[in-house]
């Protein structure tokens, strides 16, 4: 049900909310995956028109991609969960007499992003429902209509299929104030927060669980074993996916100096724009604001050639991404930091340890825990290279805003919330997915155990039994 | 191991092999004499070096009380050096190359 802005109606939400998760735990299996695929074939069907209308809305990336984010939104999201056993007893193990029973969490918050609106409206809505959770949609300011829209076309297929009322709500307006309040509430049980670093970082504060995302800052390390054209295709295929909006997105390539000049080719031929040192200055000024340290949200999603004319630059009408090549990474060089459009950084290093230093700087630099990617076919360099990076997903051969979100590429899960770890800030490292969203008891039966035969109080009220006496004694004919 | 040696107008410590607390505290003592004495900026070099130790962070530290922040940096880190130091924090205080 749709709700609006104002913060006394809160109560009223959370309210509904519950009284829809009580409702929701006397669900059986059966019912739930009901109500799980009429939800995914509902936003499923309606994949083009909500794309259509999130471009509209928010001025941000290219429909056509939209529609393949709903897709995969739904139509992967459903068929990795869809199996899930979610209701009851989900797992047993006789010898150890142990048995899980999944519960639900209760009224779940999803922060929705600007960038990803329909399509993360519809993965949290399906994992959530999947787990018997009602959750309740917080929209961008910038992305209200389609995120509404997206809500209501899957609320509607859920109810027909026996969901609880208000098992999905929705906000028609949104405040900072209404946010906080919702985030704070007690009757909240989880906060699915999708969004900038200040957002997550409050949800983080609010007191309530919160299952959060970190900021990326992607670098590519095109190895000297790659397949040059095949790694190069498959950066152009990520980055101009949607314009760059997906944070998994490559924003940096470090290549060996050997190989250089052949991908610098490549990437000219694919109608990469290599930039002059006074043409990075005109970008560095437009798509950065060096007093905030942040992107310019004026830039996100739009294309090279718009960029550059905005820049004033003068690069050829068909450019597909801007290139610069810079000679170091941190606030000094502002096109090293994450910028969600069509704009990479470009780095030469003399061989492989300094590509990797290269690489360390760049994961540091704004995108702990988030996602790497590399290009190669030594699989010794690939295991030495993941060693050192800090990251939640370390992406190989593969298009990195794709292979991030899991499901297509690799069989990564696939979600739209990407755990970056306590890097982060994040509880986990992993593709967000609905077995995140369950409490998950256990019954534990008594059983032998040789610890409580071998448990021998007097030895440990003993000061002159020291570890190894002790464990001796205790191992003894094991 | 540890050589030192002046060159345009720096004073290059060089280090090789690991850098744990026994190899450390064998060269402290001649190193921070070293440090004291010159009034020229500090490189460490590392290029040779695979670990490095708390001791060796700390002669890190010591070194920039010694010469000062800016006359002082670390040079031909290998990764997984490289990794220690940014998750030590040290690339704020400190210059590695």
């Amino acid at each position: 049900m749709g709700a609006t802005g104002d913060v006394s109606k809160i109560d009223e939400v959370l309210k509904k909310a519950v009284q829809s998760a009580a409702v929701f735990s006397e669900l059986n299996q059966q019912t739930v995956d009901r109500i799980t695929r009429a939800v995914f074939e509902a936003g499923f069907n309606n994949r083009v028109k909500l794309a259509k209308m999130a471009r509209e809305e928010t001025g941000l990336g290219r429909w056509e991609d939209k529609v393949i984010k709903n897709a995969v939104a739904t139509q992967f999201v459903y068929n990795d969960i869809k199996d899930l056993k979610t209701v009851g007893i989900i797992g047993e193990d006789r010898e150890k007499g142990i048995v899980e029973i999944a519960q639900p969490m209760g009224p779940i918050l999803a922060i929705i992003p600007v960038t990803n609106p329909t399509s993360t409206v519809m993965f949290k809505i399906l994992i959530a429902l999947k787990t018997r959770n009602p959750i309740i949609i917080c929209p961008s300011k910038k992305a209200i209509k389609c995120c509404a829209e997206t809500a209501r076309i899957c609320y509607e297929a859920a109810v027909k299929e026996d969901a609880p009322e208000d098992c999905i709500q929705w906000l028609t307006e949104v405040s900072r104030e209404q946010t906080q309040a919702l985030m704070s509430h007690r009757s909240l049980a989880l906060i699915l927060a999708t969004g900038g670093s200040g957002l997550v970082k409050s949800a983080y504060s609010s007191g309530t669980p919160t299952l959060g995302v970190g900021a990326g800052n992607v670098p590519v390390f095109i190895e000297r074993n790659a397949d040059i054209p095949f790694a190069v295709e498959q950066i152009f295929i990520s980055k101009l996916f949607d314009n760059g909006t997906i944070c998994a997105s490559e924003q940096a390539i470090v290549v060996e100096k050997d190989i250089a000049g052949e991908v610098i080719a490549e990437f000219k031929r694919r109608k990469g724009h290599f930039l002059t040192a006074e043409d990075i200055l005109k970008l560095e000024a437009l798509a950065f604001d060096a007093e905030k340290g942040l992107m310019n949200p004026e830039i996100v999603g739009q294309p090279a050639a718009w960029i550059a004319q905005k820049a004033g630059i003068e690069a050829p009408a068909d450019t597909q991404i801007l290139v610069a090549q810079l000679k170091g990474v941190g606030r000094q060089y502002p096109l090293s930091s994450e910028i969600l459009a069509p704009i990479l950084a470009f780095y030469v290093a003399d061989n492989f340890e300094k590509a990797a230093n290269l690489c360390i700087d760049l994961n540091y630099h704004g995108g702990v825990g988030h996602t790497v990617s590399l290009f190669s076919n030594d699989e010794e360099k690939i295991r030495k290279f993941s060693l050192l990076m800090n990251a939640g997903r370390i992406l190989v051969n593969t298009p990195s805003s794709q292979g991030a979100v899991g499901g297509i590429y690799n069989k990564l899960e696939t979600s739209l919330t990407l755990g970056c770890g306590t890097g982060g800030k994040n509880i986990t490292t992993e593709n967000v997915s609905a077995r995140h969203l369950l409490n998950i008891q256990r019954i534990a039966r008594r059983r032998d155990n040789h610890r409580l035969m071998r448990f021998d109080t007097k030895l440990y009220l003993d000061e002159t039994k020291d570890a190894r006496a002790i464990e001796t004694i205790f191992n003894r004919n094991c | 191991m540890l050589q030192i040696q002046e060159k345009d107008e720096k004073l290059f410590c060089v280090f090789s092999g690991p850098q744990n607390t026994p190899a450390c505290k064998e060269l402290e003592a001649d190193l921070l004499a070293r440090l004291k004495a010159t009034q020229l900026p500090v490189v460490f070099d590392l290029q040779t070096v695979e670990f490095v130790s708390s001791m060796f962070l700390r002669l890190c530290l010591m070194a920039v009380q010694k010469v000062g922040a800016e006359k002082f940096s670390v040079t031909n880190t290998q990764p997984p050096v490289k990794k220690v130091f940014k998750i030590a924090g040290f690339d704020k205080q400190i210059k590695i190359e």
